[in-house]
């Protein structure tokens, strides 16, 4: 029997994707028909069931895409096949966007804004604070903001209370507002759902999502290496970021975690020292307050960013920079 | 990220050198002068407005955050109750031709009827001259010169930097309260705050 080469093409590009679902089938999101395409490969199979096929799997194929949002989808994916009453799961909001298209970090620079989340939980599960990605400076004009382009995870924490029971399954949502952009910007929205079981087994890993996660783990700031010493000082237009590595630094960009302390597009102007390097960060026009320290992500290469907690050094001098104790940032 | 990704960070850190971004006022200064043409075919010269509060207001039609202070009144009441007081209100266009929020004269001319804005005057800078005297980063960005021709507030609209209108009444609007405190002879609490918004889409502008 004669099969159409655009339906063997339809049923082989969304099989992958099948693939790496089926692993979640468990979460309760996927999907009877999960084993459907092993069983119908035959090219004698009768058209119409093959057709319906391809069909169906055309359905799957679009709900592994994650859920719109202009330009782009939205997936919310869990790190452990379920929720352990007394442990934390991790969630992520896993982001693709289409070329060009960004979304933002918790501070967005000179425009957009940060995604926000609402959750709707059932009682004993809380949220912990968001661990957002390196950002990129993005434009290079007189305005930059900071953000992600392509495929970004953020990552919340999920606190189960001891007191959970552990019976059944508890639906986890999540109402997510984002403002995507390129050139102009587009507020969008959608609801994001995860039905999980309770256990007070000791939590285990989903194995499709392992990957996801210990991807963007390594996108994440980490704290100060100990014998690093990061200071700052001011005068009257800028903050001067020094640090001693122990080996001399030729790059390094700052990212302020605090809106309106630094001038997002001025250039930030990098001294290389035997030990380490010395950043002059112009200060905002929007800044009025003194600060008394300085809190952002600083990035000295590709897989090299840290947190960085430093207090403004007085004129007497007599304090030492901080590290951020945990790689988690609270706003 | 790639490497190839931070290169092009550092480039861009390099390059980013405007002139324009140290030449650009700050609270506190002399508002800089210009000269303008608007919607309504008038030249608008700021210097000529010495001795009355001026409020610049950064427009582009198809900015959400603009859309949220339009549609839900806000920003018209504004303008109403403001020139109202004999305050001046200049709302202000720095797109680029072929960027979002560029619009020809006539186009304007229609928007504000069919908005029923209210502003003195809406001021064509498709060059970005005033924007970049003004440092706009955004829209809606707002700025308040007095009397004296001294900026005494530039930045956000208000203290919800979202695209949700239901924000709109519970907001605190920083326009008002300057020129409130200003008029009545106090110090201006909150003269510079982080101006939300679409960046403001000059000729150079990439995102």
């Amino acid at each position: 029997m004669f099969v159409p080469r655009e339906m063997l093409r339809i049923r082989q590009k969304p099989r992958t994707r099948l693939q790496r679902q089926k692993g979640r089938a468990h979460m309760g999101r996927l999907v009877d028909h999960a084993k459907m395409p092993e069983r119908n490969l035959n090219p004698e199979f009768p058209r119409l069931l093959i057709f319906l096929l391809a069909l169906s799997l055309c359905v799957v194929g679009a709900r592994a895409a994650g859920t719109p949002i202009p330009h782009g989808t939205v997936e919310l994916i869990a790190e452990n096949q379920w929720i352990t009453s007394g442990h934390t799961l991790n969630l992520g909001f896993r982001f693709q966007m289409e070329k060009g298209w960004h979304i933002y970090w918790i501070n967005p620079g000179d425009s957009g804004e940060a995604p926000k989340v609402k959750w709707q939980l059932p009682a004993g599960l809380t949220t912990g604070p968001m661990e957002w990605p390196t950002p990129r400076r993005l434009g290079a004009t007189s305005i930059v903001d900071y953000g992600y382009e392509d495929t970004v995870m953020l990552i919340v924490p999920i606190h189960a209370n001891q007191n959970l029971a552990a019976s059944g399954s508890t639906q986890l949502t999540a109402d997510l507002r984002v403002l995507v952009c390129r050139e102009v910007c587009i507020p969008g929205n959608a609801q994001l759902s995860l039905t999980l079981p309770v256990k007070s087994q000791p939590p285990a890993p989903d194995p499709s999502a392992t990957e996801l996660f210990t991807v963007v783990r390594k996108s994440l700031p980490r704290p100060l290496p100990a014998n690093w010493k990061v200071s700052l000082a001011e005068d009257k237009d800028s903050f001067v970021l020094a640090a001693n590595l122990g080996h001399q630094s030729t790059q390094a960009i700052f990212f302020p975690l605090a809106e309106s302390q630094i001038d997002n597009a001025a250039p930030q102007k990098l001294l290389p020292t035997a030990a380490g390097f010395r950043l002059t960060l112009r200060k905002s026009d929007q800044f009025v307050k003194p600060i008394e320290r300085l809190q952002g992500v600083l990035v000295l290469s590709a897989d090299q960013s840290y947190l960085i907690d430093v207090p403004l050094s007085k004129p007497d001098g007599a304090n030492k920079n901080t590290a951020l104790k945990s790689t988690r940032h609270d706003k | 990220m790639k490497r190839s990704n931070l290169a092009t960070m550092f480039i861009a850190v390099v390059l980013c050198t405007s002139p324009l971004l140290i030449w650009a006022a700050k609270v506190g200064d002399p508002a800089p002068e210009f000269t303008a043409t608007a919607s309504n075919g008038k030249t608008v010269r700021l210097s000529d407005y010495r001795g009355k509060y001026v409020v610049l207001e950064w427009h582009n039609n198809g900015c959400p955050y603009v859309g949220k202070h339009y549609k839900s009144g806000n920003m018209q009441r504004l303008q109403k109750q403001w020139t109202g007081e004999g305050v001046v209100w200049f709302t202000i266009l720095s797109s680029a031709p072929g960027k979002q929020g560029y619009v020809s004269a006539s186009d304007e001319n229609d928007y504000l009827a069919k908005m029923q804005a209210a502003p003195t005057a809406a001021l064509l800078d498709p060059t970005g001259e005033i924007g970049h005297l003004y440092d706009a980063k955004t829209s809606p960005q707002m700025v308040v010169i007095n009397p004296q021709g001294v900026l005494i507030y530039s930045g956000a609209i208000d203290d919800k930097p979202t695209t949700d209108l239901q924000d709109v009444p519970t907001a605190t609007n920083y326009v008002s309260l300057a020129l409130q405190q200003a008029m009545a002879g106090k110090q201006v609490e909150t003269p510079a705050t982080r101006p939300y918004g679409c960046s403001v889409k000059y000729a150079d502008s990439r995102h």
